[in-house]
């Protein structure tokens, strides 16, 4: 019995500070794999991380850290089996999915890639998971937006919006880009908005939604953002813009709201404008060019104003709304070819060009 | 050893006794036995069940004291890291050769080996006698060997710890001589449970190996101690299975054919393994003793060398095991792997280091079915699944080819892994290998081994297989229908006339039977009226009746003194199948021979 007593002593003691050792070994090797790894010596990480596990099999962490190793080493095949096996005992682990479609997108694994990173939106997160699934999200749609595959990009970016809280503005402006990257002006100005309702002052968001607007033809909103900006910080660069838009306001014969009499007057002006453009362009540019073709096009819009000068007068175009489309119409070929033979156009003209896109916006 | 006096021996004249009885002065250091046997009113056999108990969980403390002397000596000499450093690698393996060398020859010379053999003998030869100091020579040389990495493992030395803790305890009980060979497997069994944290795979390999029989007697005892040790171990070392393996399910039953293939190519090198050992082996043992002196090491420095490009192939390996089930390893590397543990555990082995074989067959396996596994996933990725299951069902069949125990490899599958999903391709892949390895060579490793050091021990694969000559195969159709109690003696007489017999069955209507021999006829017609029935005349002496099934050594020991015996078949009518006489017999052994 005594035999049996100090044995059992002697054998948990043995065994106590056995245990202690590998824990301890487990610790310094993980941490040595864990400086390895942000140093950039991901092979040498990979070896560490082995050794860890050699002491403490079962710790997830270091084994999710092995994979992202393995990864980080382009060890693709290895990475990606490891966390398969990872991923059998873990399915609904957030981070192996997001790992395993990370290797899958490296191992150019599309669709495989997809259904992990959908694995890893769905699945569960230590931490703060809201803030993990973003950052699944977005980088689903970064490889979604790389494979051009921009109706499910928009989609994922959707979700994105949808979950973003309404108060967290600088994440509704990376929404916003995000928008912009997948060609979807509209949701992206939405997103810009919703960042200026948090800081209505934020002279960046200011310009972005500005500039949004702008670029999609929404003249209206952009003339607001840009006007609160220049309030805010008023540079040169912002009045030039404000000053456009505002040209293009006044000079624009289709807004809404508008009476017959001002759209005819409105068109009458841009009419003659686009005649002075042409004129001009005929008497400098012309010669200048050295493309007969050119000339030639400039030519027959010539003969083209000549036709439709008979027909054009303020009367005419208070009565015709027809008229007042074809008028318009004739001014922005005009623009268009006299920028493309004599330069880029300035003031009025500069705004009658770009008169066309608003008509694009509101008339699809 | 004849002259020990055994504890039980004193009871055994009325087994219903308690063991009150026990003299007092029987087992310094174990006298706390008696009370407890006096007052539980233990019988013998339940206190043998006490004392299996009492041997388990001594061996299993044994077991973990060694297995964490081993990794001392590991972290000691080689390092913490899974690949140490060269000048490392390159000299402790050789070192460790040159002490444990020493160790041996001037000590311990009966730690050599794994163990295995040495525990049979011990049943078989040394009336299961193995010497204390042989376990602390086995603790000892065997934590410095594995520890500094020479190829081998801790499982066979366990086995045969346990085997000498069992053998001290019975002696220190002054048990007699049977319970002495019984108890040594109880302790094998109990130091392979504990080294293995599987206890049922220990209790199979002892009887497969070791015993060769399910010896009832044995058998409950060798369980319990089993059992007691992974209890032990379990406590000490935690109670994961060994490998953590993926979950595995067969996706499409044509992933069978790729486990059979894997089954050929484990039989096949299992069968090459094999013959490395037994041909260098004895080649080493040959030359002069001195060289003993510096085999290991020898052997060391190859192995350090071979361990500089593949230092996963020192040691024991289990981490790399754990790495493949893992999927950790391209098929290149696994069958690398595969072959340079080969390549080391034959050195170790054959230069006399003690140490076990079961780790690195283990190994060995594993890798050897990733390989097959992920080179057929490469071209057949239809029909085989990943590298994991493929290596899981590797360390059993390659196990089951090397070894030659069949059952045990596939419990052991699934005892270490804790999966028992895998059973059914370890169970084609395992049979295949085996039946290769038994095609191309007649007998086990063990048994060569055996043979190689001159020990002529029981073959328990033979023994499993030889032909058991059974009644059936020796009794015939009686010539006459037999005797009836109410016949006449009259009766009795014709029909002594014509049978060709020289003794007469005669059946009571009890169902037992008698034998009336030609030649006491004429003598009990001298006595009786020829009217009187047989019942009255024949002597009350019965006639032992046997059956078909009966093996025919039990019908030769019942042949004894009588002419004929009758055979009845063992369904509710009591029919008489057949007699059988002792020219029977040994006519069913002549044809047999």
């Amino acid at each position: 019995m005594i035999l049996l007593a100090l044995l059992f002593v002697v054998t948990a003691a043995l065994a106590r500070s056995y245990h202690a050792r590998e824990e301890e070994l487990a610790k310094v090797w993980a941490e040595r794999g864990n400086k390895d790894l942000s140093s950039g010596k991901p092979a040498t990480a990979l070896e560490d991380y082995r050794n860890s596990l050699s002491y403490a099999p079962d710790n997830p962490d270091v084994q999710l850290h092995l994979a992202e190793a393995l990864l980080a080493d382009g060890r693709l095949t290895e990475a990606r089996s490891y966390l398969a096996n990872l991923w059998d005992h873990t399915p609904g682990s957030g981070k192996v999915n997001l790992d395993l479609a990370r290797v899958s997108m490296r191992m150019g694994d599309s669709d495989q890639a997809v259904q992990y990173f959908r694995g890893a939106i769905l699945g569960s997160w230590e931490g703060d998971s809201a803030f993990q699934r973003r950052q699944a999200r977005l980088e689903l749609s970064e490889f979604l937006l790389d494979k051009r595959r921009l109706d499910e990009a928009k989609a994922v970016i959707t979700g994105i919006a949808m979950d973003t809280p309404s108060e967290n503005g600088p994440v509704h402006e990376e929404n916003g880009h995000l928008f912009l990257r997948v060609g979807d002006p509209v949701l992206a100005l939405a997103e810009f908005e919703s960042a200026l309702q948090t800081d209505p002052h934020n002279i960046e968001w200011l310009k972005e939604a500005a500039q949004v607007a702008f670029e999609d033809g929404n003249y209206s909103k952009a003339e607001i953002y840009f006007s609160r900006a220049v309030q805010e910080n008023s540079t040169d660069d912002l009045r030039a813009s404000l000053a456009l838009v505002r040209d293009i306001l006044r000079n624009d014969p289709f807004l809404p709201g508008l009476s017959e009499d001002e759209q005819a007057r409105r068109t009458w002006l841009d009419f003659q404008q686009g005649l002075d453009r042409l004129h001009k362009c005929m008497a400098t540019g012309a010669s200048s060019s050295s493309s007969s073709h050119a000339s030639t096009d400039l030519d027959s819009l010539a003969k083209e104003s000549q036709e439709l000068q008979k027909r054009v007068n303020l009367s005419s175009l208070q009565s015709d709304p027809e008229l007042r489309k074809e008028a318009m119409q004739f001014v922005s070929r005009t623009e268009d070819l006299t920028s493309q033979i004599c330069g880029p156009p300035t003031g009025i003209d500069k705004a009658l060009r770009l008169l066309k896109k608003q008509q694009e916006v509101l008339n699809p | 050893m004849s002259e020990r006096k055994s504890p039980f021996d004193e009871t055994s004249a009325n087994d219903s006794n308690t063991n009150s009885d026990i003299h007092e002065s029987n087992g310094v250091g174990f006298k706390w036995l008696i009370p407890i046997a006096r007052s539980f009113k233990l019988s013998e056999g339940n206190l043998f069940l006490l004392l299996a108990i009492i041997i388990g969980i001594f061996s299993g403390m044994a077991v973990v004291c060694f297995r964490i002397s081993i990794e001392w000596v590991r972290l000691a000499l080689l390092g913490s890291a899974l690949s140490p450093l060269h000048i490392r690698v390159l000299l402790v393996p050789a070192g460790v050769g040159l002490v444990v060398a020493f160790l041996v020859q001037k000590f311990f010379l009966a730690a050599r080996g794994s163990g295995v053999n040495q525990t049979k003998a011990a049943v078989y030869v040394f009336d299961g006698y193995v010497p204390f100091r042989t376990v602390i020579g086995k603790f000892l040389t065997c934590s410095i060997a594995i520890g500094g990495g020479q190829s081998l493992g801790p499982e066979d030395p366990s086995l045969q710890m346990g085997a000498g803790i069992a053998s001290a305890i019975g002696r220190r009980l002054k048990l007699s001589r049977d319970k002495l060979r019984l108890l040594a497997p109880v302790g094998a069994a109990a130091g392979l449970a504990a080294a293995f944290n599987a206890p049922i795979s220990a209790v199979l390999f002892v009887i497969e190996e070791v015993i060769g029989t399910w010896s009832a007697s044995a058998l409950g005892a060798i369980i319990l101690a089993a059992v007691s040790s992974a209890v032990v171990m379990r406590s000490f070392l935690g109670g994961e299975p060994m490998f953590r393996v993926p979950a595995y399910t067969l996706a499409h039953p044509a992933e069978l054919i790729a486990y059979a293939v894997l089954g050929v190519v484990s039989g096949l090198l299992s069968l090459a393994f094999t013959k490395i050992i037994v041909t260098f082996r004895p080649m080493l043992r040959s030359l002069p003793e001195w060289t003993c002196y510096l085999q290991p090491a020898a052997a060391g420095l190859l192995i350090g060398l071979v361990g500089l490009k593949v230092p996963q192939s020192l040691g024991t390996g289990y981490p790399y095991i754990d790495q493949a089930l893992h999927s950790q390893y391209t098929w290149q590397i696994l069958a690398i792997l595969g072959f340079a543990k080969i390549l080391t555990t034959s050195l170790s082995f054959v230069s006399g280091t003690p140490g076990g074989m079961f780790a690195p067959t283990l190994f060995i396996g594993a890798m050897i079915g990733g390989a097959i596994g992920g080179l057929e996933h490469q071209f057949f990725p239809q029909v085989s699944a990943s590298v994991a299951p493929f290596a899981l069902v590797g360390m059993g069949t390659f196990f089951a080819g090397f070894m030659r125990v069949p059952i045990t490899s596939v419990f052991m599958v699934v005892e270490t892994t804790g999966s028992y999903s895998i059973v059914l391709p370890v169970m084609i892949s395992n049979t295949i290998a085996y039946l290769i390895s038994r095609r191309y060579q007649d007998a086990s490793l063990f048994d060569i081994l055996a043979k190689q050091d001159n020990m002529e021990l029981p073959s328990m694969e033979e023994q499993r297989e030889q032909i058991v000559l059974r009644v059936e195969d020796a009794f015939r159709q009686p010539n006459f229908p037999p005797l009836q109690a109410s016949d006449t003696l009259a009766r009795a007489m014709e029909v002594a006339n014509v049978s060709p017999e020289d003794c007469l069955l005669v059946r009571f209507p009890t169902g037992r039977w008698a034998g009336i021999a030609r030649k006491d006829l004429p003598e009990i017609a001298a006595k009786y009226p020829k009217e009187s029935q047989l019942r009255e005349v024949l002597p009350t002496a019965r006639l032992p009746i046997l059956h078909p099934d009966q093996r025919l050594d039990d019908a030769l020991r019942f042949i004894q003194g009588h002419q004929l015996l009758p055979v009845i078949g063992r369904a509710g009518s009591r029919k008489l199948e057949g007699v059988i006489s002792l020219p029977d017999i040994l006519a069913a052994y002549q044809k047999a021979s």
